[in-house]
């Protein structure tokens, strides 16, 4: 057995080079057809070694290191996302448990579901009158449908088998939602949070484009400002790496919190 | 062994005597119950009545669909009838109650809650009044009567089918109702574990006095008659109806195997396959 997952963790490993190996090929395709207009891995490499030797350096507001603009990245988006999670679950919650709510406030989901970050971030301005609540604003309201969604989902979903356990044993209401309702959609929360978190950090690009000062979003900004082709790229692969880290971190969540699994 | 006999069939029919004197348990008073379907209204059971007195134990047998398991909703109040009522302990059923534990057809245990657990939160919602250690207590002798102390850790996910029927025939215990209302409880299960479960509800019906009211779903005619002082047998739905209620007057204990040979067995077996079936070999 053991040996076995070994193996399987080697595979996977190899199979994770062969495409990085692929992205590079194609990437340096494209620089070359573009005659190096667009900047081929070699050079975007030297880029990244000259950024990642000092992450964390502060030279005024314009000038900090790649490190800090990560972090007041990550911790803009963690709040938007926690307060978007905050709204959703309970909501969720609320409209998975009951048809009058999820009839009442389904029509709403949908409606602003889609809307696109960028034509929340006036309303942002105008609520917060600073650019930051405004990042966090938007990164919230964008976020949190897949988790009330899902929340709602999950809930309305719970098999009448467990519903009539309750029923039989005369569950309180507290206990309901601690033993059946909770512990049934815990699952398909997570869900939900994983895909949260996934458009949350694709908002932060956007909301710091247009609030400016630090983070990864204004870096990208700045360096096309600066034109940095090669800083832009490093740019966009820390954004995705990053992204593909949050989405494991979701993921191994996931695998604890399942009871199906077990 | 035949001196050990003796008294306890004795005392039996002094038991079934008794019966006839005893407290009603269930009354089932014209009950009708339609349920409302695309098409239109659909009749379930019709104008159904019945009266099972406190220590019987009753089976409702009947093909598919027949309406059996909807009318022994109607005793644990999952289902409201139509027209009718039903009265349990002499309280008219408005909603389910924990003075009538439920076996469900499949088992109904909670996945993500350990053996013990799944027992523990009905005892803690049911008898409120009692101490922590007291629940304990009676979660952990419920367990052993069902011989699963072993597996109390385990999820359900790792039972066998049997196994999680006797937690789920442990949790109906543990709460201590006077009725128990069992639904197809053994209809998943292989023969020979079927056989064993027979005498272990046997055995947990003894040792309360034989004071539980038990109220069985079954399509298994050799189970109906083994366990059961009389077998309801139903017409086929919709508006289905009792047919026949047969009385089974074999002594208890009975003993599976020396049962077979009992000409009052197999006078009742052929009755109720007459009743069930109206075509009993390729010929007819």
């Amino acid at each position: 057995m053991k040996s076995l997952s070994i193996k399987n963790t080697a595979v996977s490993a190899l199979y994770f080079i062969a495409s990085m190996a692929i992205l590079t090929g194609l990437w340096t395709l494209i620089s070359i057809i573009t005659k190096n207009e667009i900047p081929g891995p070699l050079s975007t490499w030297t880029i990244f070694k000259e950024l990642a030797s000092e992450p964390f350096y502060d030279r005024g507001p314009n000038d900090k290191g790649i490190g800090n603009q990560l972090f007041s990245s990550l911790s803009r988006v963690f709040s938007g996302f926690g307060l978007g999670s905050i709204i959703a679950i309970p909501m969720g919650l609320l409209m998975g448990s009951s048809k009058i709510g999820m009839r009442l406030l389904n029509p709403i989901v949908q409606i602003l579901r889609p809307v696109s970050p960028l034509a929340w971030f006036p309303l942002g301005l105008l609520a917060f009158k600073a650019a930051e609540g405004a990042t966090v604003f938007i990164i919230a309201i964008t976020s949190l449908w897949p988790t009330l969604i899902n929340t709602a989902f999950g809930v309305a979903s719970i098999p009448q088998d467990h519903k009539n356990v309750g029923k039989a044993f005369g569950f309180s209401k507290w206990k309901y939602v601690v033993k059946i309702m909770l512990p049934y959609s815990i699952p398909h929360i997570i869900t939900g949070l994983r895909l949260s978190i996934g458009v949350a950090w694709m908002v932060i690009v956007a909301g710091e484009m247009l609030s400016g000062g630090v983070g990864i979003g204004f870096f990208v900004w700045d360096s096309w400002n600066g034109l940095s082709l090669e800083r832009i790229l490093v740019a966009i692969l820390i954004i995705g790496t990053v992204g593909l880290l949050l989405d494991k971190c979701f993921n191994a969540l996931q695998t604890v919190f399942s009871w199906e699994s077990k | 062994m035949k001196n050990i006999d003796k008294p306890i069939q004795f005392a039996d029919s002094a038991n079934d005597f008794h019966k006839l004197t005893r407290n009603t348990s269930i009354l089932i008073n014209d009950v009708t119950v339609s349920f409302k379907g695309k098409k239109g209204e659909f009749t379930a059971i019709k104008d159904i009545n019945l009266e099972i007195k406190k220590g019987e134990i009753v089976s409702l047998i009947g093909h598919s669909g027949c309406g059996k398991s909807t009318l022994m909703n109607t005793i644990s109040g999952m289902v409201s009838p139509s027209k009718g009522e039903v009265i349990a302990n002499e309280n008219l059923v408005k909603g389910p109650g924990p003075d009538r534990g439920i076996v469900f057809q499949n088992y109904s245990l909670l996945p993500w809650l350990s053996v013990y657990k799944n027992i523990f939160e009905a005892v803690d919602s049911v008898l409120k009044d009692k101490t922590k250690a007291e629940k304990h207590d009676i979660v952990e002798n419920n367990l052993s009567m069902v011989n699963l102390m072993p597996h109390k850790d385990k999820l359900p996910g790792q039972l066998s089918g049997g196994m999680k029927q006797r937690v789920a025939i442990a949790r109906a215990f543990a709460i201590n109702p006077s009725i128990l209302l069992l639904d197809e409880p053994f209809g998943a299960l292989d023969a020979l574990t079927k056989g064993s479960m027979h005498i272990e509800l046997l055995k947990l019906w003894n040792l309360d006095n034989r004071n539980k009211t038990i109220v069985m779903v079954t399509h298994d005619i050799e189970e109906a008659i083994f366990l059961s002082d009389r077998v309801v047998v139903m017409n086929n739905g919709p508006e289905a109806t009792i047919r026949e209620i047969v009385d089974i007057n074999l002594p208890r204990p009975r003993n599976k195997k020396e049962i077979a040979h009992d000409p009052e067995y197999i006078r009742v077996h052929d009755r109720l396959l007459s009743l069930l079936f109206e075509k009993l070999s390729i010929e007819d």
